[in-house]
């Protein structure tokens, strides 16, 4: 599904590349979380990935297409099948919720779909929110402001916006850094049961090592842009680990 | 057809402009003057209305008390004040100083109050919780959580001023103002072209260093010694004030006869129509234009040409706008509803795509993300993610217009101003002190109309 092939990023302003010789595969149904310290090149590896990042060499392939090389519309086109999940900053708080997670669909509508869906938006539409909204857990919400809404709330807007995207690959990045340990824990779990049931490739960066080892089947560790480790959740041992907090 | 050969011709009367050397060395000292008088109106702006605006903005004690009394003062308008200053400091560069100084004062309080009353409370909350007193909430959470903004809108009032420097000038305040309602009194279009390039040259190096000041706030002590300067080089003629205040004494109580009374609704309603028309025909041009220099919607060899429209727009002030347009559309209304509309199509123009350019990025990358194309992103993330300031900068807008409308009348467009300056000419001071009061209270009536509409439109993009 998703292949990051020797993969290198080097930033102008810093002697050090950001990613050196990065190499990554990920099947459709399968989560893979990547850990490491900060600074260790994980932001960076998921821009490359969403194509917002000049490569150096190598590259990342979307069942087959390279993401790289793809410019104005058929980039776009690719990141429609990419849904990249933030911290809980990146949605547009004077929208209503459901303004927000239909943001979702944008990339496959013309603009004047766009346009005529915020000043009146259809029952089909509607209807599609509010699964989204169903399947995160808080249906109720469908019209609030979202400004109203409260840090995990937000979180599962911003899944809800990327079920509407219906993408192949589903990035998250930090998706619980700012969240309580409870709220951490559902997060994780509907990413993870997100991704089984719609058979996704998630990768999804983390900083807690044990809540990657209890959701996630394969776990990746990346510190100074290399991968230094890459392997199955139940084979990771505690050196593994050390580094990472 | 005739109308429009007319106003042709007109035009065409204003052009070549006056670019003879013994008139331009005859300019320097009316343009360093407006330059002085600019300066030193925003040096006593700056230290008297961020004090005021930071006491309201921690909510110090009494701070509903503040916030009216700076709405009360900027209810009067510049012209007004400066006809009145005139009347008590004498002729020159004093009078249009202290009008200055009142009138932005007034202005910098107010919008710097409502900026930091409209700052995000909780970091305020938890800089309190720490035990820190006023002034470290101010300078640790109100300034820096609005910064953009103050920047923003202190550069765009010292730009403000400066066109204002050079109205109050106009009616014996000083400076170039006074250059150039002689040089078209008297039919000299040339010269009037003259002095309106230099006028937008002006504005525009205003405009300039408005930018280097965001990104370097210290440039902007440059105006602290240029308004000294200003300010000892032309003391206030102490000899006349005695003299004022009887005169100022004669103004009271403000009275109207029985006829003036009967048609004074009507005048306040031509007035309201001027700012009306003039704000919608402004919001119309603006909001496109906007887009159009925004650097985070278009290629940036779109906004600069834009921006050079947005710029000629703002820098020629409303009056004189509204005496090119008296002399092509006629004498009325309509000239000073397109004088309003095309000198705040520039203001809201430049003020909107600022608010454009400042919106919270991570939301407007999330929209790229989904693979959107540059419409959507700007319908679903920088059109609602700007329409706050949008809508507040509108309304302010609307109620420097019915300001505006007010002063326009006084060159013949129309409104309670064209009274006001006729009770003016035939000294009959407790009328023109009826019209004054008039204005005043139909400009707090539009900025407490303002206050609600603002608010709700800020809610109503949500609840469709």
């Amino acid at each position: 599904m998703l292949s990051v092939i020797d993969l290198t990023v080097r930033y102008p302003s810093q002697a050090a590349p950001a990613l050196q010789g990065i190499c990554l595969h990920v099947a459709g149904g399968e989560r893979v979380a990547v850990v490491g310290p900060s600074g260790g090149g994980k932001t960076t590896l998921f821009r490359a990935v969403n194509g917002s990042v000049l490569v150096q060499s190598g590259y990342v392939a979307l069942e087959g297409e390279r993401v790289g090389e793809a410019r104005g519309a058929k980039l776009r086109a690719l990141r429609r099948r990419i849904a990249v999940i933030a911290q809980m900053h990146d949605l547009v708080d004077r929208l209503a919720v459901y303004q927000n997670v239909m943001a979702g669909a944008l990339g496959r509508w013309s603009s004047l779909h766009a346009l005529r869906f915020l000043l009146r938006p259809s029952g089909a539409e509607l209807a599609e929110a509010k699964a989204a909204l169903e399947r995160v857990g808080i249906p109720e919400k469908l019209r609030s402001r979202t400004s109203d809404l409260s840090g995990g709330q937000r979180q599962r807007v911003a899944i809800a916006r990327a079920l509407v995207q219906r993408p192949t690959v589903l990035l998250a990045d930090e998706p619980v850094a700012s969240l309580d340990p409870a709220r951490s824990e559902q997060i994780l779990a509907l990413l993870c049961d997100l991704a089984r049931e719609r058979g996704l490739a998630l990768l999804c960066s983390l900083h807690q090592p044990e809540l990657a080892m209890r959701y996630f089947d394969r776990i990746v560790g990346l510190r100074h842009g290399r991968v230094v480790f890459d392997r199955p959740a139940a084979k990771i041992e505690p050196e593994h680990l050390v580094f990472a907090s | 057809m005739h109308t429009l050969t007319i106003a042709w011709h007109t035009l065409l009367a204003f052009f070549p402009p006056d670019l003879s050397p013994s008139y331009l060395r005859y300019v320097w000292l009316p343009v360093a003057q407006t330059i002085g008088m600019a300066s030193a109106g925003m040096v006593v702006a700056l230290s008297l209305g961020i004090p005021l605006a930071i006491y309201v903005g921690t909510r110090a004690p009494g701070w509903q008390g503040i916030v009216g009394l700076l709405s009360a003062l900027r209810a009067i308008p510049d012209l007004t004040l400066a006809i009145l200053a005139v009347v008590i400091v004498g002729l020159g560069p004093a009078a249009g100083m202290a009008a200055l100084a009142v009138f932005y004062t007034a202005m910098v309080g107010k919008v710097f109050a409502e900026l930091f009353l409209a700052a995000p409370q909780a970091p305020l909350e938890s800089l309190r919780a720490t035990g820190a007193p006023r002034l470290a909430v101010a300078l640790f959470g109100l300034i820096p959580l609005t910064l953009a903004d103050l920047l923003t809108f202190g550069s765009y009032s010292f730009e403000c001023a400066m066109r204002a420097s050079v109205i109050v000038g106009a009616v014996g305040g000083g400076g170039i103002g006074t250059e150039l309602v002689g040089a078209v009194n008297g039919l000299d279009y040339p010269r009037a072209t003259t002095l309106i390039i230099i006028l937008a040259l002006l504005v525009a190096s205003v405009d300039t260093l408005g930018w280097l000041i965001r990104k370097n706030p210290r440039i902007a002590l440059v105006l602290f010694p240029v308004g000294v300067a200003t300010m000892l080089l032309n003391p206030p003629q102490v000899f006349v004030v005695r003299h004022a205040f009887v005169t100022f004494a004669g103004m009271l109580p403000p009275l109207l006869n029985p006829k003036a009374l009967a048609a004074l609704p009507a005048l306040l309603w031509e007035t309201l129509e001027i700012a009306v028309g003039g704000t919608a025909l402004a919001l119309l041009l603006a909001l496109p234009l906007a887009l159009g220099a925004a650097r985070n919607v278009v290629h940036t060899a779109i906004t600069a040409a834009v921006r050079r429209v947005l710029d000629v727009a703002r820098a020629v002030p409303e009056i004189v706008w509204a005496l090119i347009f008296v002399v092509m559309a006629g004498i009325g209304p309509l000239a000073g509803a397109l004088a309003l509309g095309i000198h705040s199509a520039g203001v809201l123009g430049k003020l909107f795509a600022e608010a454009f350019e400042n919106v919270d990025t991570a939301p407007v990358r999330a929209l790229e993300a989904t693979g959107a194309g540059r419409l959507p992103v700007v319908a679903f993330g920088i059109f609602p993610l700007a329409i706050g300031p949008i809508a507040v900068h509108t309304m302010f807008r609307l109620e420097w217009n019915v300001r505006a409308a007010t002063v326009v009348g006084m060159i013949g467009a129309g409104g309670i101003g064209e009274a006001l300056f006729n009770a003016q000419q035939h000294m009959h001071y407790q009328e023109m002190m009826a019209y004054i009061a008039a204005t005043w209270l139909l400009v707090i009536l539009a900025d407490v109309v303002g206050e609600r509409v603002r608010r709700r439109l800020g809610w109503n993009y949500v609840t469709t």
